[in-house]
């Protein structure tokens, strides 16, 4: 039994706004990934050309701040690159931002000590 | 109990309070946008640095005087080659060059004789070709090209220290596909590059050392730097860290700015946590009264969160995902990926997976819904007469 509904013409949802109502989320999800991995298979197409222009480029970062030289290689320069005061040091530096870097890394420095 | 009536009951109660509804829609949405659009920017910008990584020498040999990087003289070289499992020792000859015209660095890359020709591989140059050595040409990223308004044939004269730098002629430009790492680059043969840079004949930027084994790059970058005092080695396989770094940090930064917006977010939930409103705590005794059970409407105020919850996190992640790799992250752009005078197009590929954007559904909605069942069962248990005379 259901309340019936006054004043305005009450809206009664199809079953189809239902439907999707309840899959909103599970749909943009899987569209999301769908897309995602399609972009993802077309850079990898794309590998050959990345990994033959990268031997004759000095490190792996990307031009994006070019305004100091730390800013624009920070793997190699200071104060950002790894190991700067000897093989296996652990970073001084080790925070810095809310999205930590994968544990699975301080795993292979600690092995490499 | 039949869950689709319910759910349309559910859906019903948001079209009768409509602008409620919306409003928490589109609050929740922005602040489900902003915080996955960082997430999503940060993840491609680390995977797109390690789609590089793995090109990379194994390690890298540098020189520091004064605790700072300096230049290297080749013959360090022969100090390297004879340790095991050394496969190749190359001296490169690359620095960066201040161009006032465009009040920006240039990164200049010499290119050591016998290298492979990058026409080889089909993509790597948008056009022209690949330089000649010995010929004074250069090869020149996409935007450094457009920004200086080069065209193929054109030579352009880069400052040098005393001005002895022979003009480079433009004969190609990198493929835009790979714009992001040379949007700033300037090829050149190794003798131009070392009148630009002002380096002597016998001296190197730094060392890439290849490995016969990589596995064992730990082991020799500590023979390295115990064999030669004052080198500073570089292993490949931590470069991963110094990206989750600089990302990391940048995204914790924009974080700590965006702090009104998550508190915004928290003020929603504990809307819905504070209790049901007068006008829906008479709906539930009117639903109490005509007979329905407790368990009915609890999960009628539970599916009526849920929607909302699951429909603005749908709409918050499709605006996320459009911002960063549709529309190339207008806003968010300069914070997290930096800026320049010579600026590649950021064109990302989405290291998204249904993985991570389920968890971020999850970290929403879970609290969400689960905020709202104290206070709709408190309602859904109360004496509905109480409740309509308002007492």
């Amino acid at each position: 039994m259901q309340p019936r509904a006054t004043g305005a013409r009450a809206f009664q949802p199809r079953p189809v706004t239902i439907v999707l109502a309840v899959l909103a989320l599970p749909l943009v999800v899987a569209g999301l990934s769908v897309d995602a991995h399609l972009r993802r298979a077309r850079a990898e197409r794309g590998q050959p050309v990345t990994d033959a222009v990268a031997v004759r480029l000095p490190s792996p970062d990307m031009a994006l701040f070019g305004g100091a030289r730390w800013l624009r290689a920070p793997t190699l320069e200071e104060p950002g690159a790894a190991f700067a005061d000897g093989p296996g040091a652990v970073d001084p530096d080790p925070a810095g931002g809310l999205v930590a870097p994968p544990k699975a890394i301080w795993a292979h420095v600690k092995g490499a000590r | 109990m039949k869950v689709m009536p319910l759910i349309g009951y559910a859906l019903r109660g948001l079209a009768r309070r409509k602008a409620k509804a919306t409003v928490l829609i589109l609050g929740l949405a922005s602040g489900v946008a902003l915080l996955a659009a960082v997430l999503f920017m940060t993840d491609a910008l680390r995977a797109q640095a390690d789609r590089l990584r793995m090109a990379m020498p194994d390690i890298v040999v540098q020189k520091l005087v004064a605790g700072r990087p300096s230049t290297l003289p080749r013959a360090f070289t022969s100090k390297i080659t004879p340790i095991p499992a050394v496969r190749a020792v190359r001296p490169r000859v690359w620095g960066y060059l201040f161009l006032p015209a465009l009040q920006g660095n240039v990164t200049v890359v010499g290119v050591p004789n016998g290298v492979r020709p990058l026409q080889q591989v089909q993509g790597t140059l948008g056009q022209g070709r690949d330089l000649v050595p010995g010929a004074h040409e250069m090869v020149a990223g996409a935007t450094l090209a457009q920004a200086l308004g080069l065209l193929e044939g054109d030579t352009l004269g880069l400052p040098s220290l005393g001005g002895t730098a022979v003009p480079l002629t433009f004969v190609g430009a990198f493929s835009s596909s790979v714009d992001l790492y040379t949007a700033d680059v300037v090829l050149c043969d190794e003798a131009d590059a070392r009148v630009l840079l002002g380096m002597g004949p016998d001296e190197a930027t730094d060392f890439a050392v290849d490995l016969t084994n990589p596995a064992e790059s730990s082991v020799i970058a500590q023979t390295i730097a115990e064999g030669t005092p004052g080198l500073r080695v570089l292993e490949r396989e931590p470069l991963a860290r110094i990206h989750s770094l600089t990302y990391g940090r940048r995204s914790g930064l924009f974080f700590v700015g965006a702090i009104p917006a998550i508190l915004a977010l928290l003020l929603l939930m504990s809307d819905r946590a504070s209790g049901l409103s007068r006008e829906e705590r008479r709906e539930v005794s009117v639903l109490k009264a005509i007979g329905w059970s407790t368990e009915e409407v609890l999960y009628t105020k539970v599916f009526e969160a849920a929607l909302t919850g699951s429909i603005a996190t749908a709409l918050g992640l499709f605006i996320a995902y459009g911002w960063v790799f549709w529309l190339g992250a207008i806003g968010l752009r300069a914070t997290l990926a930096g800026w320049s005078s010579v600026y590649p197009d950021l064109a990302l590929v989405p290291a998204v997976d249904p993985a991570q954007l389920l968890a971020i559904a999850g970290a929403v909605l879970l609290p969400y819904v689960g905020l709202c069942v104290v206070p709709s069962w408190r309602a859904a248990a109360a004496d509905p007469v109480a409740v309509m005379r308002g007492e």
